[in-house]
């Protein structure tokens, strides 16, 4: 259950939208920030804050590679694996990030730090290959930097 | 209107009209799955590729969202194109699981038909498909989502023209699901569409499934008998047992579409516990017997004490019999409707209304404003309700008039409804093509004849597939309640044509004979049973709610279904060189045979 405060802070949300359906995501990515991931029971509450069914809710949230149905570690590496940075080795890059976690793609590591997810495109081409770890996006990423990004990201944690 | 050449033929088309369309009006198939006439298109397929060779555009173009255009040369047959589309359904194909020979589609499978048409003979591709876990959507529809192709035509179908909101589309790439958030029967009442929409086998007929291939079928064009909208099916049997109904395409009634009532209502045809042979004071007897004891007890009574009464349950070709039958009962009084209050507003319904203000469903899908006035559409005529979302989708408010229009009905559809407590508060006057709804079984003959001065069109409902024509037929004969002939005193006796009356109305009234195909109240009260036959077992007619006869051919012979099993497990042994159960004659007939012996 989340707390009143943040249902009462997401209906306003949604009444200031001029259709429920825009406020969504925004209603998601909260609720996300909340449990950490969009639990069941999330998408029950986002369906009756934004007044859709849970079904249309589950179509959101399983479009869209940054809403979680299922327990992430406490951030998530976005590695592209679109054309733009395949073509400046992204391959190499998630490989390596993989193997220095020990974790496939997918999976979370052992201590709950980091879950590794391939997505296509985050919009920085130009600056490929490009991650984003939690809400920051990395560009240009080799794979010596990769390793700086990454201890300095368990650093924060 | 644009002019466009076709594989070297020449076509003229409305403006909007898609190359796909122009195609088919010259009857040039191109394959398609995404598109459909009721949908439109997506564009999410690919597999109707076709190439312009000059015009406007050229190229390899996807027909479907393409508008035609003065100058256009198509070819559907250009090297170019068939490579694209052979590649494109191979690409289709690919998780695909080939269970053609477990699947209820097989045999009228467009995937079947395409893959072949497009020249997709032989399978490359050896790595591992992508599967999927099935979900349980309830007792009527059966999921395989393996088969899907991702044409979108469910979701599509379901949440946009449906108004359904418990079934859709999740994931992405080729994770793509179309399905519920959790397993659950789907609260849509036109989820039985999914069935005939989906151009595989996604989505079959549960309550049918592995029972019969397209090419066993027993099937006719029929019409449904669930309410008076008439909307047309085709019925599928089987060893004299009625399988399943599909819809039946008609643009001026019920377009692509039937509802789930239509579509999945209990098959009391195939009852083994049907009465099914004549019966005189409850022994099974021949139909010559029991015909001369209709005609012997009949002659008991005095002029003008017996009533004849029918229902809307009656294909019209019994009904007309019936004035003549009342006169050779030497002047019995004729019943074609029981409650006083429904007869008097069938008839009124019926004689105001003329061609001109009778709205057709694809008038009331194209109306700018609907009425609907003390009546709750998913009881009385839930495609009505399908019809009502189309126009309300195009910009049509909704307003619901009185207690008995529940704001409920809108919801089932998404519809956003205005609830109004008097007809006048509707601002009819402002629209230019306004539907009003009305049942006949919930307003009165007063009622009625006030709404029916507004400048609208008009959608009555009556209580049964034939409501209009028996009120019709009512209107133009002498006829009477059944309520009134039993207050009058006079009447000493009954006879029911496919009719159930209330107990608590006949009294002590005996029921000299009753005509029916069902189980019911009269039937077992009845000094002579005479079966007749169900609408899938004759030819016949209906005239539904907007005063359109429409014919219903027979889907089968009548006979007790060669499935039935006795409580023990066992088929009944009845030895007969006859059809078992095959006695049931049409309600023409028989009344025909009464007559002869009056």
């Amino acid at each position: 259950m989340i707390p009143d405060t943040l249902k009462t802070k997401l209906k306003r949300r949604v009444a200031a939208a001029i259709t429920n359906r825009e406020a969504a995501i925004d209603v998601m990515k909260s609720l996300q920030a909340h449990y950490g991931w969009l639990t069941d029971e999330a998408v029950q509450e986002a369906a009756e804050i934004v007044g859709l069914s849970t079904l249309q809710i589950e179509e959101l949230a399983t479009f869209y590679e940054m809403i979680y149905r299922r327990p992430v570690g406490r951030r998530v590496i976005h590695a592209c694996d679109s054309i733009s940075c395949w073509a400046m080795g992204g391959e190499a890059l998630l490989a390596h990030l993989s193997g220095h976690l020990e974790i496939k793609v997918g999976e979370t590591t052992a201590d709950g730090a980091f879950t590794l997810l391939p997505c296509c495109c985050l919009g920085n081409c130009g600056e490929a290959p490009t991650m984003m770890i939690g809400d920051t996006i990395y560009g240009r990423v080799t794979l010596e930097s990769a390793l700086e990004i990454l201890k300095r990201e368990r650093g924060e944690i | 209107m644009p002019k466009l050449i076709i594989d070297d033929i020449t076509v003229e088309v409305a403006e909007g009209v898609t190359v796909l369309e122009a195609a088919q009006s010259v009857d040039i198939p191109i394959p398609h799955f995404c598109w459909h006439p009721a949908l439109g298109k997506a564009g999410a397929c690919r597999v109707c590729a076709v190439k312009l060779l000059d015009g406007p555009i050229k190229g390899i173009q996807m027909s479907c969202m393409l508008p035609a255009q003065d100058g256009m040369v198509v070819s559907t047959v250009d090297p170019e194109a068939v490579a694209m589309r052979q590649q494109v359904i191979e690409w289709l194909m690919i998780n695909h699981p080939h269970d053609c020979p477990v699947c209820d589609e097989g045999g009228q499978c467009q995937l079947q038909d395409y893959t072949i048409a497009c020249g997709h003979g032989l399978r490359r591709y050896d790595g591992k498909k992508r599967t999927h876990l099935n979900q349980d959507l309830g007792p009527n529809i059966e999921h395989e989502m393996n088969r899907c192709i991702q044409c979108y035509r469910c979701a599509r179908f379901y949440q946009e023209f449906a108004g359904g909101t418990d079934f859709g589309v999740m994931g992405s790439a080729s994770r793509v699901y179309f399905g519920r958030f959790e397993d659950g029967e789907l609260q849509s009442p036109f989820s039985g569409n999914l069935v005939d929409i989906c151009p595989t086998g996604v989505f079959t007929d549960k309550t049918a499934r592995f029972r019969a291939r397209y090419w066993d079928f027993d099937m006719a064009p029929s019409i449904c008998p669930e309410c008076s909208l008439g909307c047309n099916t085709t019925p599928v049997a089987r060893y004299r047992e009625l399988l399943k109904i599909s819809a039946r395409h008609n643009d001026a009634v019920n377009g692509w579409f039937i509802c789930d009532r239509g579509r999945f209502a209990d098959k009391k045809v195939n009852s083994f516990d049907r009465p099914r042979v004549p019966l005189v004071n409850g022994s099974s007897s021949g139909w010559g017997d029991a015909v001369d004891a209709v005609a012997k007890k009949a002659a008991e009574f005095a002029p003008g004490s017996i009533a004849v009464v029918a229902s809307s349950r009656l294909a019209n070709e019994g009904a007309a019999l019936l004035p003549d039958l009342a006169r050779a009962l030497s002047g019995a009084k004729l019943c074609f409707f029981s409650n006083e209050v429904i007869c008097r507003a069938s008839i009124t319904a019926a004689s105001q209304i003329t061609p001109h203000m009778a709205a057709s469903l694809d008038d009331v899908a194209s109306a700018d404003c609907i009425v609907i006035y003390e009546c709750d559409l998913r009881q009385e005529a839930p495609m009505m309700l399908l019809a009502v979302r189309q126009a309300w989708r195009k910009g049509a408010p909704v307003f619901l008039v009185g207690k008995g229009a529940p704001l409920e009905q809108a919801a089932a559809v998404s519809v956003e409804a205005v609830d109004l407590d008097i007809i006048v508060e509707a601002p009819i006057g402002i629209f230019d093509r306004p539907v009003i709804i009305f049942s006949t079984m919930r307003s009165s003959a007063a009622e009625i004849k006030n709404l029916m001065a507004a400048e609208a069109k008009f959608a009555p409902l009556f209580d049964g597939p034939n409501g209009m024509g028996m009120a019709k037929l009512a209107a133009a004969n002498s006829t009477i309640s059944l309520e009134s002939a039993v207050k009058s005193g006079l009447i000493k006796g009954i006879i029911t044509i496919e009719c159930v009356i209330a107990d608590e109305l006949r009294g002590e009234i005996p029921i000299i004979a009753a005509l029916d195909w069902q189980m019911n109240s009269s039937v077992k009260n009845a000094g002579v049973f005479l079966p007749t036959t169900a609408w899938v077992e004759m030819n016949g007619t209906f005239v539904n709610n907007e005063g359109r006869a429409q014919q219903f051919k027979k889907v089968m012979a009548p006979g007790i279904p060669v499935s039935a099993t006795l409580e023990s497990g066992h088929p009944p042994r009845i030895h007969s060189l006859d059809v078992p159960g095959g006695e049931p004659k049409p309600a023409w007939e028989v009344i025909t045979e009464i007559m002869k012996r009056l």
